[in-house]
């Protein structure tokens, strides 16, 4: 499954889904809303293109770290403290392409995918900085340089 | 002739979302973004500095594909297209 969506998910039933014959492991990311002393985060994508990039990432992941299956899961809208923003499910073979494969897909949807986040905090609102002036595309390596 | 621009996240606040332009023929991509984000000088001036080039952080697409805003003066819109201004990404 890959998706953008305001509704939460399933994790359970995601990872339940993900288990093939193949699979010996499962690595879930869970990106959270922090308490940066924030009231809730609010969060916008072009969603067209961040979908097709997502799709992008998870078959390039698919293909470099022999993944068995990537799912992801991007929430826009509102969001409290506490709820979950991002998640990442990755089956593999063997732990390390699962690790691997999981790194690999945070890395580059930070790096390029167009989404973006608004801390809605106490003493006033405040876009999230982005990493990468330009964001052009999913150019992070496996050893962490970009 | 016609073309939409779809300015997000900061952008969006300052010059609105799904802004339908109209232009002359001949005109560049760079001068279409400076049409529109010239109706608010805020907008305006968080796209381009003072002398009228491209903030370094900002990112243009044409058709859902990512321009080099560099190019962009050389680059002509045509009817129908879709741009999309917006400044570095931080999802995740």
């Amino acid at each position: 499954m890959i998706a953008i969506q305001n509704e939460d998910v399933d994790i359970g039933k995601l990872i339940d889904e993900a288990k093939q014959r193949g699979t010996g492991a499962i690595v879930l990311f869970d990106g959270i809303v922090r308490d940066d002393d924030i009231r809730e985060m609010e969060l916008e994508a072009y969603e067209e293109v961040a979908l097709k990039e997502l799709e992008q990432i998870a078959a390039e992941a698919k293909k470099q770290f022999d993944l068995l299956s990537v799912d992801i899961v991007h929430r826009i809208g509102r969001l409290a403290v506490g709820e979950n923003i991002l998640v990442i499910i990755v089956g593999a073979g063997h732990r390390e392409e699962a690790y691997a494969g999981s790194r690999y897909i945070i890395e580059a949807i930070k790096a390029g995918v167009p989404i973006w986040k608004k801390e809605l905090r106490k003493d006033g609102d405040r876009w999230v900085p982005g990493h990468r002036p330009h964001g052009c595309g999913t150019n992070w390596k496996s050893d962490g340089s970009t | 002739m016609s073309v939409k621009i779809r300015f997000f996240a900061r952008f969006r606040e300052l010059l609105g979302t799904d802004v339908i332009a109209e232009f002359a023929p001949g005109t560049s991509l760079t001068g279409l973004i400076k049409q529109v984000a010239g109706k608010n000088k805020e907008g305006y001036d968080a796209i381009f500095d003072e002398n009228g080039t491209f903030r370094e952080f900002v990112i243009l697409m044409r058709n859902t594909k990512r321009v080099d805003p560099a190019e962009s003066g050389n680059i002509m819109v045509t009817d129908g297209d879709e741009i999309a201004v917006f400044p570095p990404v931080a999802g995740g």
